[in-house]
């Protein structure tokens, strides 16, 4: 009986064959889907935030420098390419790559700093038209992220102001 | 009889029992109750719906509420599995005095989840019979309490002593102690056991966990918004990630009152069965790895590979899915993804029945797994074993049928159980249940026709509504309670993973047994310590005697690194 398994068990290693891919001596390509690193398109950004607002994570920065500079920064240290960003983006100016081989002892080849003009919108000044109330802005305004550190500040302001925005966490939540 | 009507055949028993100490009830009729008792009373309630009217066990959670109502909050949450009704048995203790009677004794299955919130919320479970602390390290000073809402996320108070070590218990008389983890080649995952060992064989154990926590609750609670937690939730298991994504996502739909469309429910009911297939696939091989048989160890990841590959081809990812958002799903199934999914179950169904075939007739891995670390059917009802486990000892629990969620109502399959209580039983169970999903799977995309996959939300949604959610992923029942809260996002989330009871029955489990058995003891309840820890925001090494300090390690990564 034992016996007649051990040959059972023989037969399906056996019939299984070499399985093992050469990867990676030969590239193993992934499915057309496949959620990779993301990739900011500054020629389509408009600055929304709506990315920043809606990241698991908090990998997306964002700095307002005065009223017309916005540095948004894409991070990339704990994201988990849940591909969140690319989802609410309205204008899709964010691409979820294939890109799986990301290790690297310098983190900065991960990230993306973009610097966009933004053109006041007379009306609301910023605009990201969310899906559903889950999504909603909770940072209205300008925002100050610690760039400096790559650190998220849990803030932002109605106004612009010269002093530190860093360690402000009396906010202007709505 | 009707779900609605047990729920009222229910609450009227009680009522009939204990009078006035019932202050308050809701029925919303899906098969949840929650009852508002006198704090007094809730230990002999407790009791009575526990021994006398035979519910299971599944968790207790404390909660502070006091900028809300000026009160904390403790549920124990209770399964009537026959009637498909999960109930919460709710007391609200004043601001100043959190304390209430210890259920331990009672319902022993609640040792942990007491010792937890006595550490996280500040929450006495007065009359304990072992108040030590679970989740808190030994070196966190008394009176701040990580749960509380007057307590920031990033908090670490000044005076945390991170690199004081464990204080352990004395082992009994004629015993040795050998300690097991946090570091052991079967252990994934860090845990601690100080075994008491006598000659070759174990007397009893001290688990100290808890070394992974993440703070994920605090997170959700304070810093994470509704469409977020998802992710996050993923995030608290590895294996069975998926699981924690829908449990979630789930209890809050049924706070909220949220409808999901049915196309989105047998996409997540697919997604939870591809997760089931892979995990009894991984978890085989590895529990024949533990016991030195890596031919099968081999197999069952080959076999696993293709189950991956089509996971990655239908979510993009093959295991962290973010397949969840509340309301619905992101990823839809396309025509020609459904069809190469069948070709991968019917490839599946042929190889996996030549390999169990095989192994049910291997004397050898019987031989080492055959009355080793057996749980009996009253150590099941007492310290509220799930999944696997109590369906090798004959306890034919299972969420999926018991509380119907997703499309599993809409589904036939057959719930998988064993005599045995042992190993080798659990290792039948788990080699049976990969042919009842992949039967689950291929209804699932029979009966699926096209719809939408997302359900609208327009408003924000309600405050201070409460859900609970029960989901049966590879391991047992995972099961989470929630309170939606203000800001877009919960106010108090509370995760049960399956881990967090069945680790309870491991002392009991490896008592009397060779200490070679530890090792496959423990891997067949599949420990998922990732699960069991998810709380807190300290990382605590501490507990081990090194050469290499924690600041060494640090400065020797840093230098490794960027």
């Amino acid at each position: 009986m034992s016996l007649l398994s051990k040959v059972k068990e023989a037969l399906v290693c056996l019939r299984a064959g070499r399985v093992t891919l050469p990867y990676p001596a030969a590239p193993r390509p992934v499915a057309g889907n496949f959620r990779g690193r993301p990739i900011f398109d500054a020629a389509k950004c408009i600055g929304c935030g709506g990315c920043a607002a809606n990241c698991p994570a908090r990998e997306i920065l964002i700095h307002d420098v005065c009223q017309e500079i916005r540095v948004l920064r894409y991070v990339g240290r704990r994201c988990t390419y849940c591909g969140r960003c690319a989802d609410v983006c309205p204008e899709k100016a964010i691409t979820m790559s294939t890109d799986f081989e990301t290790a690297t002892d310098a983190i900065g080849d991960i990230g993306q700093t973009i610097e966009l003009f933004m053109s006041t919108c007379q009306r609301c000044g910023r605009c990201f038209k969310e899906p559903s109330p889950l999504e909603r802005l909770k940072q209205k305004g300008y925002r100050f992220d610690d760039l400096a550190h790559d650190r998220w500040v849990f803030g932002s302001r109605a106004y612009l102001d010269t002093e530190r925005a860093v360690d402000d966490i009396r906010i202007e939540m709505d | 009889m009707s779900i609605a009507m047990a729920e009222r055949a229910k609450l009227e028993a009680l009522r009939a029992r204990f009078g006035a100490a019932i202050r308050r009830a809701d029925l919303p009729g899906n098969g949840r109750m929650f009852v508002t008792v006198d704090p007094a009373a809730i230990r002999e309630i407790c009791r009575h719906v526990f021994r006398e009217m035979g519910a299971r066990y599944v968790i207790s959670i404390g909660a502070d509420d006091r900028p809300f109502s000026g009160e904390f909050l403790v549920a124990h949450n209770f399964a009537f599995d026959g009637d498909g009704v999960l109930c919460g048995l709710l007391a609200h203790l004043p601001g100043d005095r959190p304390a209430l009677d210890s259920i331990s004794d009672v319902v022993p299955a609640a040792n942990w989840a007491e010792r937890e919130f006595r550490d996280l919320v500040g929450i006495e479970p007065m009359g304990h019979r072992y108040p030590k602390r679970l989740v808190l390290p030994d070196g966190w000073p008394e009176g701040v309490h990580p749960l509380r809402k007057d307590v920031s996320w990033d908090d670490v108070p000044k005076d945390f002593d991170e690199d004081l070590e464990f204080k352990f218990d004395e082992a009994p008389d004629g015993c040795v102690v050998v300690p097991f983890g946090p570091f052991h080649p079967t252990l994934d995952e860090p845990a601690h056991f100080r075994l008491y060992v006598e000659g070759e064989m174990v007397r009893g154990c001290e688990y100290r966990g808890f070394m992974a926590h993440r703070g994920i609750e605090k997170l959700a609670e304070s810093v994470l918004s509704y469409n977020d937690i998802p992710m996050m939730a993923e995030r608290i298991c590895g294996i069975c990630g998926c699981v924690h994504s829908v449990a979630y996502v789930q209890a809050v739909e049924d706070a909220a009152g949220v409808r999901v469309p049915e196309r989105a429910e047998y996409i997540r009911t697919i997604m939870l069965e591809m997760e089931r297939l892979h995990s009894h696939l991984l978890w085989v091989g590895l529990a024949c790895h533990i016991v030195g048989f890596d031919t099968l160890f081999m197999q069952s990841f080959r076999i696993r590979e293709p189950i991956m590959w089509m996971a990655e081809r239908m979510t993009g990812n093959r295991k962290t899915y973010a397949l969840c958002l509340v309301g619905g799903v992101r990823w839809d199934i396309a025509p020609e993804t459904g069809a190469a999914l069948r070709g991968v179950l019917d490839t599946l169904e042929k190889e996996w029945r030549g390999v169990v075939d095989a192994v049910t007739g291997d004397r050898n891995i019987q031989a080492r797994t055959r009355g080793v670390g057996v749980a009996g059917p009253d150590l099941v009802k007492d310290v509220g074993l799930v999944g696997p486990v109590a369906r090798a000892s004959g306890v034919a629990i299972d969420c999926r049928r018991d509380h119907p969620y997703a499309a599993y109502g809409r589904v036939a399959f057959e719930v998988i159980t064993e005599r045995g209580g042992d190993v080798w039983s659990r290792i039948v169970v788990r080699m049976k249940e990969v042919f009842e999903s992949i039967g689950i799977i291929r209804q699932c995309l029979d009966k699926m026709s096209p719809g939408p996959i997302q359900a609208r939300v327009d408003d924000e949604l309600p405050v201070g509504r409460m859900g609970l959610s029960s989901v049966e992923a590879p391991r047992g029942e995972a099961h989470h309670f929630l309170v939606t809260g203000e800001g877009n996002r919960p106010r108090r989330w509370r995760v049960r993973a399956p881990t967090y009871q069945n680790l309870q029955g491991v002392p009991a489990m490896i008592r009397d047994q060779q200490l070679a058995d530890m090792t496959i003891a423990l891997g067949s309840i599949d420990p998922c310590f990732s699960c069991t820890d998810r709380m807190e925001t300290v990382d605590v090494r501490s507990g081990l005697r090194r050469t290499w300090t924690q600041e060494d390690l640090v400065r020797l990564l840093k230098k490794g690194g960027a």
